[in-house]
């Protein structure tokens, strides 16, 4: 049922030139994300009409080249080579031309279709920067279209020389990038040598030629197997030794010389310059102050607590909203499904398990809607580059990336839009290990814990033994990090180099659009595995039919008391606590409200509730083993929602098991450590 | 060869870089951002300590300095 699109577009372009703005204003809200087979980035598709012909895009990672250095690079080469789209769009920064048309070099001498759009060239007017588009176009032989994604302005004319380009059979060739007598020798004799294989049309054995000259083995790949391979690679090598000798320079030098030699001279035609206008100057006074050595760290931790602060006022009035809904929903479904004659058991796993489940996954929404708003604007404002600067002096001495920095600021509110944000990072591994300690990062749904056992064995000290807490999370958090370095990331971290793109107005539209996208792809995935676990642990609660619901009769009550055991040498091996923990994998705000239950206290939130629940656990605790356990609460797995959307980022399920099996392990120990070395020491 | 680490150059310098010395893979990031052998940049930022941001072509970058002390040039 495949549908028939009239032209495949691939967009493409440097990061920060407003990709995203355009593919969201051509397609609406007519995408999807996926995956690219086998890797980690997402892929962005999406299909629009244009002159009644369907046409579908598909948004390229923003790269700086097509050398596959990274991921994104390795994407967007093999689409290009594999799938062959009709038309290639770049869009280009009218701010930042020359490096952008590095790129473009790059796509006129792999024979790409290309369009070029150019964006922001009134904000680079403000900077004094005009460009000739009809001379641009000339000189590269290429078509060159003046947008403004935000505004939607060139759209049209886009459009149009896009199915122009698509529709035209003969490859116009592009102007050829003349790389001066020596190097062009050499690729004249590792062209000829392919000629005479008579293996490869023209254009590709140009395109093979200058890669293997560069030494990029990934893109020639599918010659690699040929007969002539062995004979080819020595005349390669000596071309390579050759050119050293004459220019005592690397390859790659020689050849970035020549590209950046030819783009100089072009823009020198092309564009015109006048005196750095007032705006800029705005703009560097504005980075001054924001990355200053002393006021830089302050400033970021004043934006970092505002943006805490919105999102946690404006989102609990809607999640106690949402929170009232569901309960609404459950008491009227219980009526009705009870005056229509339904069993007991059907009852409950409506009510407990599926509304109670599905609840539990969108009572979320609010949270990670607002932070991700304010995330998505930090960063399309360009400020989030600065604060990656800002944070890189610490986070570098404790191994971690300066990227890294927000993902885990975020987990404190909740692990699951901090994982998400760990999309920031350029390459797997620093996700990776962003990702591998971020659990230790105490989330906002543990703190009920927290708050109830400290009012009833510590209430002298209750912000203290909270605050020691998470220092312990962040400590463990810290050391994990090193460890995990040392062990699986043993070679050198990614090199921090970013660009700090001048600040920008994003647009709203594009925001709203980002933010649902994360939302969508996060109840969808999330929310499966959250209510299949909630209808799981419903079960576990209710059978054998008939016994109150999660007592010690029900097959949770007798797994708790069989789990018990192992939580003796932690001092608390009172069946409710594993009830409670068991569920706490759920989502950890259950675990006061299993409390509760189990202890039949009807309504926790009254004063006798509290009082009574107080004086249950007084019997199972001492302050001692209360202690551990809180640590325990604070280190064991995280919730099914962070392994959820860890198996999305990471694409398999061997990470969010290994959390699992990690988490428990160090939680376990170190409620061990606690409470026997308290009793050594002689507490209670 | 005059010859000094980009990490030693104050605020403000226009650099013309002379040498780069690090693993081919680096090597191509830094150039297709342009910063290679022969090209010329401007040094925005260096506190001592922390990453380093220079102007090159028409964008700021922010390099880490075990990064930019691969980096070798002269004053222009």
């Amino acid at each position: 049922m495949g549908v028939k699109y009239s032209i495949n577009i691939g967009l493409i372009g440097n990061p920060n030139v407003g990709k995203s703005t355009l593919f969201n204003a051509l397609t609406g809200s007519h995408q999807h994300v996926g995956n690219w087979p086998g890797k980690t980035i997402e892929k962005k598709e999406g299909e629009f009409i244009f002159q009644d012909k369907k046409i579908r895009l598909v948004d390229l990672p923003g790269c700086y080249s097509l050398t596959a250095y990274t991921e994104e690079e390795a994407v967007t080469f093999e689409f290009i080579q594999n799938e062959k789209p009709d038309t290639i769009i770049q869009i280009i920064d009218a701010q930042n031309l020359e490096r952008n048309l590095f790129l473009t070099i790059q796509l006129i001498e792999l024979g790409a279709p290309l369009v070029l759009a150019l964006n922001m060239a009134d904000l680079a007017e403000k900077e004094g920067i005009k460009i000739n588009v009809q001379e641009l176009a000339l000189l590269l032989n290429v078509p060159v279209v003046v947008i403004d994604a935000k505004t939607k302005k060139g759209i049209d004319s886009l459009m149009r020389a896009s199915f122009k380009q698509a529709l035209s059979k003969n490859v116009c060739r592009p102007a050829k990038l003349t790389y001066g007598r020596d190097i062009n020798d050499e690729l004249n004799k590792i062209s000829s040598f392919l000629n005479n294989q008579k293996d490869l049309a023209q254009k590709e054995i140009d395109w093979t030629a200058i890669k293997l000259l560069e030494g990029d083995w990934r893109a020639v790949k599918n010659i690699r197997k040929k007969s002539y391979f062995p004979e080819l690679k020595d005349l390669v090598r000596q071309s390579i030794a050759r050119l050293g000798t004459v220019f005592n320079k690397n390859i790659n030098t020689i050849l970035a010389n020549t590209r950046y030699g030819f783009i100089r001279g072009l823009c020198q035609d092309a564009v015109i310059r006048k005196k750095v206008s007032a705006h800029k100057k705005w703009s560097e006074k504005f980075d001054n102050i924001v990355m200053n050595k002393f006021a830089g760290l302050p400033i970021f931790l004043f934006v970092a607590w505002i943006i805490f602060q919105i999102t946690f006022k404006v989102s609990e009035p809607l999640t106690g909203l949402l929170e009232k809904l569901f309960i609404f929903l459950g008491d009227k479904a219980s009526f009705f499904l009870a005056a229509a004659g339904m069993p007991d058991w059907s009852i409950s796993l409506i009510v407990d398990g599926i509304i109670g489940g599905v609840g539990g996954v969108l009572v979320f929404i609010p949270i990670i809607g607002i932070l991700f708003f304010l995330i998505a604007l930090l960063e399309d404002t360009g400020y989030m580059a600065r604060v990656a600067y800002i944070m890189d002096k610490l986070m570098h001495r404790i191994g971690l990336h300066g990227k890294a920095f927000i993902p885990l600021i975020l987990g404190f509110g909740c692990n699951v839009p901090g994982i998400m944000a760990t999309r920031t990072l350029r390459t797997k591994k620093d996700r990776l290990l962003t990702i591998l300690i971020s659990p230790f990062i105490s989330c906002g749904a543990r703190l009920p814990v927290y708050a109830l056992f400290t009012a009833v064995f510590f209430s002298a000290y209750q912000g203290w033994v909270i605050f020691s807490l998470y220092l312990l999370g962040i400590i463990l958090a810290i050391a994990m990090g090193l460890i995990f370095k040392k062990i699986f990331f043993k070679k050198l971290s990614s090199p921090f180099v970013i660009e700090l793109p001048p600040y920008r107005l994003p647009s709203l539209q594009g925001l709203l659009i980002h933010v649902w996208e994360n939302l969508w792809s996060f109840i969808k995935k999330a929310g499966t595995i959250i209510l299949v676990f909630s209808i799981i642990i419903w079960f576990i609660a209710s059978v054998p039919f008939g016994v109150a619901y999660g007592s010690q009769d029900s097959l949770a009550g007798k797994m708790g008391q069989t789990i018990s055991p192992v939580f003796k040498p932690l001092g608390f091996d009172n069946w409710q606590s594993s009830v409670a923990l068991l569920f706490g994998f759920v989502a950890k705000e259950v675990v006061v409200g299993t409390f509760g239950t189990l202890y039949n206290v009807d309504d926790i939130e009254s004063e006798e509730g509290e009082s009574f629940l107080g004086n249950a656990l007084q019997n199972d605790f001492t302050p001692l083993s209360s202690y551990a356990f809180m640590v325990f609460v604070l280190l064991y797995v995280p919730c099914v929602a962070v392994l959820a959307v860890v198996k999305r980022e990471t694409n398999s399920w061997k990470w969010p098991l290994f959390m699992v099996g990690y988490t428990t392990t160090i939680a376990w120990v170190m409620a061990f450590i606690i409470y026997q070395g308290g009793k050594l020491i002689g507490f209670q | 060869m005059n010859k000094k680490s980009l990490i030693e150059f104050q605020e403000g310098e226009k650099v013309k870089i002379n040498c780069v010395e690090c693993g081919l893979g680096f090597k191509k990031r830094l150039g297709e951002l342009g910063l290679y052998d022969g090209s010329e940049l401007e040094i925005i930022k260096n506190d001592g300590s922390g990453p380093v941001i220079v102007k090159i072509l028409d964008s700021k970058i922010a390099l880490g300095r075990g990064e930019i002390a691969k980096i070798y040039g002269r004053k222009i």
